[in-house]
């Protein structure tokens, strides 16, 4: 209970910092943030107008009051108005939150079932025709990056097969069929590099694991292979692959970005791309803070799961 | 370090060396455009042909080529250049650097990449002077971590003590020992960055927010070539696979080089040629030991050819009766009795000889009839028992699956049953010790576990292949006590493998002696003890701290590792009865007195 406790603690102060570290990043910027924000293409912008972001955004007051006033605001969950069209951006986020965590789960689900065997037929048939073919793949499906994958997908099934839409969203209540027909693609593209990831760890964790001196004694007892199998090498194998998955699913909170993108999924990442492109620096923060706050609610996640797999690390 | 792959570092360097030489080439200028001939097919002037705008598409390839190296390099390098200063000085100035080097990375890995970049490009619009910065950034972490784990590892080694006690100052310390030590994984973390970076420059350039338009970037270019997907495909292609094949080849190299740095990494092990080549001896044991072995021979196969780190063993337990196996390590005890259970490390095989149990030969068993033998006839107890238990299985239910492998008992039974033998085997309170992971118990506890789960189908060969070692000097008592009354009990025979001789002289009848893979002396312990026929075994015995207070007599030289092994007999050259006959010809293990066996040809002059 005192692990939990402690690890709850650790992430509340990381995502403080995430906050702080975001609320000084545009003030420390040399020069006025404002004015830095509203200038297109080296054009002066009306100082007027710089003067009424200051405002907006609250730059004209003394930095301690700004933080403080800015970390009671995002305490009550407000993070602030979009410059584009003044609506709060938490409604904006949390409209598209979900659609982002779908694609990222439909893409997980994908790359477990593709992923997760594989690594562990490879491992037990180590050096055989199936692990070398898998094992090229792997290295081939890493080197391709997501975008590129995905860009592929939208020229050869929808420009040239015509088997999908180039890219879309229709939301599931409306249209369910359709629904899953558009996150067929962008799900497939970035499960392509997580099933390669995940089969590669299966594969190493698998034969790490076969090696340990437990499995030796598994064997001296006269266990059945297919035993040892599932009783000990998968169920200590897990806890690295565990982790793994994780740590991509995180970044992916992230990575999403480019799929989102190429898809026209109008999930998270794509409103942080048209804020970045926009200079929205409410929204572009917003967006961050939201998956970063995330990103360490995994990590939490991942520790906890640790402790429910690893008998040792509840007592560490 | 191991040799490095030369394919991937060719590659990359490939890679590099054209990127540097495009200027060389006479190219078009990449930003040259030529809008009356957008998207022409290849000519011999453009051979790649011409883009949306009319400039050359292989031009821009090669350009782009430039621009993502570029990126690529020059960000990784200012990470390692960082980050190997920062992680130094973590590691060795200690105190508030270390705080602020360990935690402020903690915090930067709190942001998924793609993202904090974003948040920069935002603030300081795009373009590769951001990124470079930006990209440095992210993979600081990687190098601080490497270089402290690094600096801790080495910072307290003798070598350091020293030169501090010489005087050196403490840059010259860190500079001249640590660095060459963490050289490798810092090397290793470089490629991965230039890796990560590529990727990373790809994808802001993709979006538009990297590298700024019209220079030439190959995420740029498969973005451009989007629009034009249906009229030129082609367009799309090249960038995608240049970007490609750049990342395959630095991700190879990252493997490589991991190869060659990590000490553990996989050896690639040939495929085992047939278990035995060698026919079996003939001569079927008489009736009555526990375990017959005859000439066993196990070979390690090397890219130099079979080496053999047991050669010719040939012993005899009988039912009742305490063998114990005698040597130093890597004198191949270990071995011969995991090749009796036909539990031998792939790596190694049995090259020769058999071994009886219960009128069969094991080492010529198939794997099924093997499992059916191994935990039922034979069983076996390891040095270790914190890694030879299940982590994360509790205990009853590993000793319970011992005896649910060789009987129809349901799980309840086997967890009964489990209890019993935990109570049996001298663990108090056993309903609830029943219950407990490995960790929660104590060695010498852990190890009566390891003992319950082998005699659980009461065996009529045990093996014990250091049981007391990793234990301290009473609980070691306990449990040699304890095996010795489980032998009484069962009338199993034991072979103890061990290192140590006063744990032989307190649990066995007879001895077997080991060096350098062969058996150099066989007999009764206490005549061996009292009158040793072979020198090896009178050196052993003089190296032990005696009662007596006599010093004791360390044994010159060391044991000859199985790939060097001396001419003739094996101990000849740290021998004081060595002579120059001793260096030739292969000497039999011979029977010179009622059941004393030695290989030494001047046993007698031992006296």
């Amino acid at each position: 209970m005192l692990f939990v406790l402690k690890r709850i603690g650790v992430s509340v102060l990381l995502v403080w910092v995430v906050a702080t570290i975001v609320f000084l990043a545009i003030r420390m910027v040399p020069g006025d943030p404002a004015a830095i924000l509203l200038s297109q293409g080296g054009v002066a912008p009306d100082p007027a107008a710089v003067a009424a972001l200051r405002v907006q955004l609250g730059l004209n007051q003394p930095l301690g009051l700004q933080y403080v006033e800015d970390m009671r605001r995002l305490l009550v969950g407000n993070l602030g108005q979009s410059l584009q069209d003044q609506t709060p951006v938490a409604g904006e986020i949390l409209r598209r939150l979900p659609r982002t965590l779908e694609l990222i789960g439909a893409a997980a689900v994908l790359a477990v079932l593709v992923g997760l065997p594989a690594g562990l037929v490879a491992a037990m048939r180590r050096g055989g025709t199936f692990d070398r073919i898998a094992s090229w793949l792997a290295a081939a499906a890493l080197a391709v990056p997501v975008f590129v994958v995905g860009t592929l997908m939208v020229a050869i099934f929808a420009q040239g097969l015509h088997w999908a839409p180039a890219g879309g969203y229709v939301s599931f209540a409306r249209h369910p069929l359709r629904h899953l027909v558009l996150l067929a693609m962008p799900a497939a593209t970035i499960a392509v590099g997580l099933a390669a990831i995940l089969f590669r760890m299966t594969r190493a964790a698998v034969l790490d694991v076969s090696m340990r001196d437990y499995i030796r004694t598994a064997r001296a007892k006269g266990v059945a292979p297919r035993r040892i199998l599932a009783r000990h090498v998968l169920r200590n194998a897990l806890m690295p692959i565990v982790t793994v998955l994780a740590l991509n699913l995180g970044s992916l909170l992230g990575g999403t970005v480019l799929v989102e993108y190429v898809f026209n999924w109008p999930g998270l990442s794509g409103l942080l791309v048209d804020a970045v492109n926009a200079r929205d620096y409410p929204e572009v923060q917003g967006v961050v803070l939201v998956i970063s706050v995330l990103f360490v609610a995994l990590n939490l996640v991942v520790d906890l799961l640790y402790a429910l797999l690893d008998p040792r690390v509840r007592h560490g | 370090m191991q040799r490095l792959r030369p394919g991937p570092v060719a590659a990359v360097g490939a890679i590099a060396l054209l990127a540097l030489l495009v200027p060389l080439f006479g190219l078009d200028n990449p930003l040259h455009m030529d809008i009356a001939h957008r998207l022409a097919r290849p000519t011999l002037a453009h051979p790649l042909g011409q883009d949306a705008y009319g400039r050359d598409v292989l031009s821009r390839l090669l350009w782009g080529a430039r621009v993502s190296l570029a990126v690529a390099s020059s960000s990784s390098l200012l990470a390692c250049l960082f980050g190997t200063a920062l992680g130094l000085a973590g590691g060795f100035l200690r105190g508030p650097v270390e705080f602020v080097a360990l935690r402020g990375m903690d915090v930067v890995l709190c942001f998924p990449p793609l993202l904090l970049a974003l948040l920069v490009v935002t603030l300081l619009g795009p373009g590769a002077a951001t990124l470079i910065p930006v990209l440095a950034v992210l993979y600081l972490p990687g190098f601080v971590r490497v270089v402290y784990a690094g600096v801790l590892s080495v910072r307290n080694q003798d070598y350091v003590e020293a030169m501090r006690s010489l005087g050196a100052g403490r840059l010259r310390i860190m500079l001249g020992t640590i660095l060459p030590n963490v050289g490798g994984p810092v090397l290793v973390q470089l490629s991965l960055a230039a890796a990560s970076a590529v990727v990373l420059e790809s994808g802001l350039s993709f979006l538009g927010l990297g590298v700024v338009p019209p220079a030439p970037s190959w995420g740029l270019m498969i973005g451009e070539a989007r629009a034009t997907m249906l009229q030129a495909p082609l367009l799309l292609l090249w960038p995608c696979l240049a970007l490609s094949v750049t990342i395959l080849a630095l991700n190879a190299l990252c493997d490589a080089l991991r190869d060659a740095v990590d000490p553990h990494g996989i050896t690639r092990g040939r495929r085992r040629a047939a278990l035995l080549e060698r026919l079996a001896p003939g001569l079927l044991p008489q009736p009555g030991p526990a375990l017959e072995l005859v000439g066993l021979t196990i070979a390690i196969d090397t890219p130099a050819g079979p080496i053999h780190p047991v050669r010719d063993v040939s012993l005899r337990v009988m039912p009742h009766e305490t063998l114990a196996l005698v040597g130093e390590s890597g004198s191949g005890k270990s071995l011969t009795g995991l090749a009796t259970m036909g539990l031998l490390p792939p790596v190694a095989r049995v090259a020769g000889g058999a071994a009886w149990i219960d009128g069969r030969d094991v080492l010529r068993l198939d794997e099924a009839a093997l499992r059916r033998l191994r935990g039922a006839t034979v069983a076996m107890i390891f040095q270790d028992p914190l890694s030879s238990l299940n982590p994360v299985q509790r205990i009853a239910t590993q000793i319970g699956e011992a005896i649910e492998a060789h009987g129809a008992s349901g799980a309840r039974a086997a967890w009964r049953r489990a209890v019993e033998l935990l109570r049996h085997v001298g663990i108090p309170d056993p309903e609830r010790r029943a219950h407990n992971f490995p960790h929660e118990m104590s060695g010498g506890m852990r190890q009566r576990a390891m003992i319950a789960m082998a005699i659980a189908n009461q065996p009529r060969l045990l093996i014990a292949d250091e049981p007391t070692t990793a234990l301290d000097v009473t609980i070691q008592a306990q449990v040699l006590d304890l095996l010795a009354t489980l032998r009484r009990e069962s009338g199993m025979a034991l072979v103890f493998i061990t290192h140590s001789l006063p744990v032989v002289a307190e649990i066995a009848d007879r001895v077997a002696v080991m060096y350098a893979g062969e058996i150099v002396e066989q007999g009764r312990v206490a005549e061996v003890f009292a009158r040793p026929l072979h020198p090896y075994t009178a050196a052993l015995l003089a190296s032990v701290p005696r009662e007596d207070a006599s010093l004791p007599e360390p044994i010159p030289g060391t044991v000859p590792p199985p790939y060097a092994l001396p001419p003739g007999c094996a101990f000849a050259p740290r021998c004081r009865l060595a002579r120059a006959d001793c260096a030739s010809g292969t000497l039999p293990l011979t029977e010179v007195m009622a059941e004393r066996l030695t290989r030494c040809r001047r046993w007698s002059e031992l006296a």
